[in-house]
């Protein structure tokens, strides 16, 4: 089944190989949006709707642990699936995302396995 | 810069913190750069002309992380986190790439060295290759073509011993 997919990070290259590891872990992606921070994200939500949302943490203007909050704080974005991305491993920071409302977290380095058993895992078997 | 990040470079060969950041590397390199790395003696006539990109990080140890990598190496790395071919690639792309490279790795090595501490990585940048030896901790690769160098100085921090 197609997903939607909004990929926030402020590293183009980053979110071209996310983009690529979609498609290398078996998802059929059928829209990919794209945004540099958090507020980038909201903005590019407010038309659209997607099936998940990946971002990293730590993004100029805002934040992946404020793009959380806004997200929880709408009423339409809250029920999208977020999964984070992040160098950061420590038990403390994915307690602390998880808490803000993120239903997976993967720590760099990953395989395009790894992220596909994530998102099986966040999305659903349905989209498997 | 922190006095003791000025010291004479040592190289730990495959034991201590030289097999930490062999494992390590190489497992950042296979898993997301598609590259093979292979720990090897430091031969170091490449540096002048490497990609080299420093990260400073802070919170419970304090200290500076540099990744230096020789340019046809680069290309070979971005092209493959790309999936594109060499040839297709900017220089900027390539550079942007190396960035992502030394983010990811600082990060899985303070995440290996020293689990659950609190530590925030600054953005890197772009250095020159004069400071690649700046660390009191350093190892090189070979991958297919080419040299990676990594070097890590710690100075203090709220917990550093």
């Amino acid at each position: 089944m197609p997903i939607s997919v909004m990929i926030v990070d402020d590293s183009a290259v980053m979110r071209g190989f996310i983009r690529r590891v979609l498609t290398l872990a078996g998802f059929e992606v059928s829209e990919c949006l794209e945004a540099s921070n958090g507020e980038e994200a909201l903005t590019g939500l407010e038309g659209h709707s997607v099936d998940v949302i990946l971002t990293d943490i730590n993004m100029p203007k805002m934040n992946g642990e404020e793009l959380l909050r806004r997200l929880e704080m709408d009423a339409r974005l809250r029920s999208v699936p977020t999964l984070v991305i992040s160098t950061d491993a420590t038990k403390a920071r994915i307690l602390k995302m998880l808490s803000l409302g993120a239903q997976g977290y993967i720590t760099k380095p990953f395989s395009p396995e790894a992220l596909r058993e994530e998102l099986e895992r966040v999305l659903g078997e349905k989209y498997a | 810069m922190p006095e003791q990040l000025q010291s004479a470079p040592r190289t730990d060969g495959v034991t201590g913190f030289g097999a930490i950041v062999v494992r390590v590397a190489a497992q950042v390199l296979e898993t997301m750069f598609f590259e093979e790395a292979v720990a090897t003696a430091c031969e170091h006539a490449w540096l002048p002309t490497a990609v080299t990109v420093h990260v400073s990080f802070e919170g419970s140890h304090r200290g500076e992380f540099l990744l230096s990598v020789a340019p046809d190496t680069a290309r070979s790395i971005a092209a493959g986190f790309l999936g594109l071919d060499p040839e297709e690639l900017t220089g900027t792309q390539a550079a942007e790439v190396i960035l992502e490279l030394a983010n990811i790795l600082c990060g899985a090595l303070m995440s290996t060295l020293w689990p659950e501490s609190a530590l925030s990585l600054d953005t890197p940048e772009l250095a020159s290759a004069e400071h690649a030896f700046l660390g009191s901790m350093h190892c090189c690769f070979t991958l297919p073509d080419g040299m990676v160098a990594v070097s890590i100085g710690v100075s203090d921090g709220d917990g550093a011993a």
